[in-house]
């Protein structure tokens, strides 16, 4: 009720709020010592890097953990009223569209040095909308299988499985090797409900969306139908737990941590670290990368890299861009990789990880990035969080059995076709 | 004499008045500046242009956003799924927080101790009866799955929040089990105003205990109902955190006030948002004024 009565109050109080004009512009010369920057990302970072780069800049740093989807709610809030909110801010790749759109963060083109964005140049692609470059990425995630090798073992598979047939005969043997649900895939009416949906229809070796971000999956003869017919016969196959239609990813990765299934779909390199931290995970050891399964190989994956952003309403913004730049030196970078699993996304970084050795499942990691591909490769539309919310319900009532699966995907494509008109 | 005083009532009379407005005046100023001023420039959002963020020019559109979001099917899926809250809650929280009351009414050992545990649901953050309710209801290692498989009522785990009509009761029983102390004890409040000599006058009459209950208790509990149901329907329609926590904004559950949350939050729809936002307004003072007209009625 509480949450309710603000959401409803706050509706309001941003629409009072907003109509003010935007700032714009980075905050005039001078130095940068001596101030405080508010830096709000939905990951922990130790306080003795943060530290570091206070004994290098100067600049203290008040660093704001937020959960992720509180993350966008809050920006959304804060930057449709014109409030300030912090002075570097999360950007997820699903962010673009909409908060360049509306003019809410800085273009980073020209806040950040040249050889630095080169270094960043392989998922650019993703935060970039009318021709700049809206946010550093540092997170360099994309969707990739895990599995529980143990229970591989116990099951008599040697290796994960390249293709869905594959798949679904290791499933057969998993569930005869006592093994109750197999599979962990979450399906509740969240954005986590959906991001196995977009990977299952790349992985088919299909797209959602045409050239000119026009719906192409509401035909029974498309992937992107096809992977949510998959995943509905999955349930009904008892592959996956009847209770994943209401889970978002985490619990559902939880769920593999707790040695509850033997295959998690679709993940982030990133939780390597955490499935097989003893203190997190009743796995750990066991916890192997795979990749994504496919019609007659490896399938296609995608990227959901997060960066950093400077919004449009930042105190210091010299003091934002030296925060960005000393967050994306490899030397850093590597080290935020070890604390919080953010899989760097500078080139410099990842070939220093990977040489040293110290990338968990390099192997595999190292294999799916040429299958990795952006889902909008002209960067998400801004229409994007529309067509996400859309689909969060109608995929979830499919999965549900409340309407079929050519229902749910053929208002979906009708309301993606209205919000890109 | 009789001049003079006169002058001075008229001057102390003044006084009062000025130290009423000096009272009043900071109590108004931060209403107007909390309430009315969000209100006005909250309703102007709601007749302008939603689509400044999707290439849309800025400017009012009158009623439109009102009409948008009336005909459009999730929210009307949404008002209807407000309407079974409301009905289903108010329902359950009038006739069990009476038998409550009733209950609780009677002197008995230990009445005490229940009367501090009936409040314990009530002073929970309905966020956190959520969560606890989210282990109940879980179809894999939930306890009411776990309980029904051990007494081989249900053969396999029930996912007892993705049917339309069955997660809407369960959600409802949720927010229930929240709002009952309050309501019970707007009841027992109720009953121990009515003097205990129309009991006895009644039973001298020859009414038993339901006579008693039909033609007395009833009838001085109106006032009580009138608050009751004021409080049971405005705690329904803004019903968000139980939904949210359980089950997201899944369509077969999803409230209006989710979808204002939607509109607004997630797809940055600011003006279809806060639209939506004050028919739900305009709809929950509609009910304030009938429960309060109603109340006044019971009492006068």
């Amino acid at each position: 009720m509480a949450i309710g009565a603000l959401a409803c109050g706050a509706a309001l109080l941003v629409a009072a709020c907003g109509g003010g004009s935007s700032s714009g512009g980075a905050s005039s010369g001078g130095s940068i010592r001596g101030q405080t920057i508010t830096v709000m990302v939905p990951y922990d970072m130790p306080q003795k890097l943060l530290n570091q780069f206070t004994a290098q800049t100067g600049v203290k740093v008040n660093y704001v953990k937020l959960g992720w989807d509180a993350t966008h709610t809050k920006l959304v809030t804060a930057n449709a009223a014109h409030e300030y909110i912090a002075d570097v801010a999360e950007f997820d790749w699903s962010f673009t569209g909409q908060f360049a759109g509306a003019g809410w963060v800085e273009p980073l083109d020209t806040a950040l040095p040249k050889p630095l964005l080169n270094n960043l140049k392989n998922t650019d692609a993703a935060f970039t909308a009318n021709g700049h470059t809206w946010a550093a990425c540092y997170s360099n995630d994309f969707r990739v299988s895990m599995y529980n090798k143990k229970m591989f073992a116990k099951a008599g598979i040697s290796s994960f499985p390249a293709t869905f047939d594959e798949l679904a005969t290791d499933v057969q043997k998993l569930k005869a090797a006592g093994v109750q649900y197999p599979l962990a895939i979450p399906m509740g009416a969240t954005e986590g409900g959906v991001t196995p949906w977009y990977l299952l229809t790349l992985a088919m070796g299909g797209q959602l969306f045409d050239d000119n971000l026009k719906p192409v999956f509401q035909s029974p003869s498309s992937s992107g139908y096809k992977a949510l017919q998959w995943e509905v016969d999955a349930l009904k196959n008892g592959w996956v737990s009847p209770g994943a239609v209401s889970l978002d990813d985490t619990p559902t990765f939880d769920k593999f941590t707790a040695g509850q299934n033997a295959i998690v779909l679709a993940t982030g390199p990133g939780n390597m670290p955490t499935a097989n931290d003893p203190k997190t995970s009743s796995i750990a050891g066991d916890a192997a990368l795979g990749l994504v399964p496919g019609t007659s190989g490896p399938g296609a994956s995608f990227g959901l890299p997060e960066g950093l952003s400077i919004p449009v309403t930042a105190k210091h913004k010299e003091a934002a861009a030296a925060f960005i730049e000393w967050w994306e030196q490899p030397k850093n970078a590597i080290a935020i990789y070890h604390t919080q699993g953010s899989l760097p996304c500078g080139s410099d970084a990842l070939k220093q990880l990977a040489a040293s050795g110290q990338l968990q499942g390099g192997d595999v990691v190292n294999a799916e990035l040429p299958h990795v591909a952006p889902l909008f490769p002209a960067g998400a539309p801004i229409w994007y969080e529309q067509f996400s919310s859309d689909a969060q319900g109608l995929l979830n009532a499919a999965v549900k059995g409340q309407m079929s699966v050519g229902d749910a995907l053929n208002q979906l494509a009708a309301k993606a076709a209205a919000h890109n008109q | 004499m009789r001049l003079w005083r006169q002058g001075e009532g008229d001057r102390s009379a003044r006084e009062a008045q000025i130290l009423g407005w000096l009272f009043v005046v900071p109590a108004v100023a931060v209403v107007g500046a909390l309430i009315l001023y969000p209100l006005v420039t909250g309703f102007k959002q709601s007749i302008r242009s939603g689509g400044f963020l999707f290439g849309e020019k800025p400017g009012y559109v009158g009623l439109r956003n009102y009409r948008d979001v009336i005909h459009d099917p999730t929210s009307q899926s949404a008002m209807r799924h407000t309407v079974e809250y409301v009905l289903v809650a108010v329902s359950l929280e009038i006739l069990l927080g009476i038998a409550v009351a009733v209950t609780l009414h009677r002197v008995f050992r230990g009445r005490g101790f229940v009367l501090a545990v009936l409040i314990l649901p009530w002073a929970l953050p309905s966020v956190v009866s959520g969560v606890l309710w989210r282990r109940v209801f879980d179809p894999d290692n939930g306890m009411l799955n776990s309980v029904l498989l051990q007494l081989h009522v249900i053969s396999q785990p029930h996912v007892w929040l993705a049917s339309g009509r069955g997660a809407i009761i369960y959600i409802t029983l949720v927010h229930v089990w929240g709002v009952l102390p309050l309501i019970s004890l707007i009841f027992l409040a109720g009953l121990q105003s009515i003097p205990e000599e129309v009991y006895s006058a009644s039973a001298v009459d020859g009414a038993g205990p339901w006579r008693q209950f039909r033609y007395v208790t009833l009838p001085l509990l109106r006032p009580s109902v009138a608050i009751a149901l004021t409080v049971g329907t405005l705690l329904a329609i803004s019903i968000f955190d139980e939904i949210y926590v359980l089950n997201g904004t899944a369509l077969n559950t999803r409230s209006i006030l989710i979808q204002v949350y939607n509109t607004t939050f997630v797809t940055a729809d600011f003006a279809h948002g806060t639209a939506l936002a004050f028919l739900l307004a305009a709809v929950t003072a509609a009910f304030g004024a009938i429960y309060a007209l109603a109340l006044r009625r019971a009492t006068v």
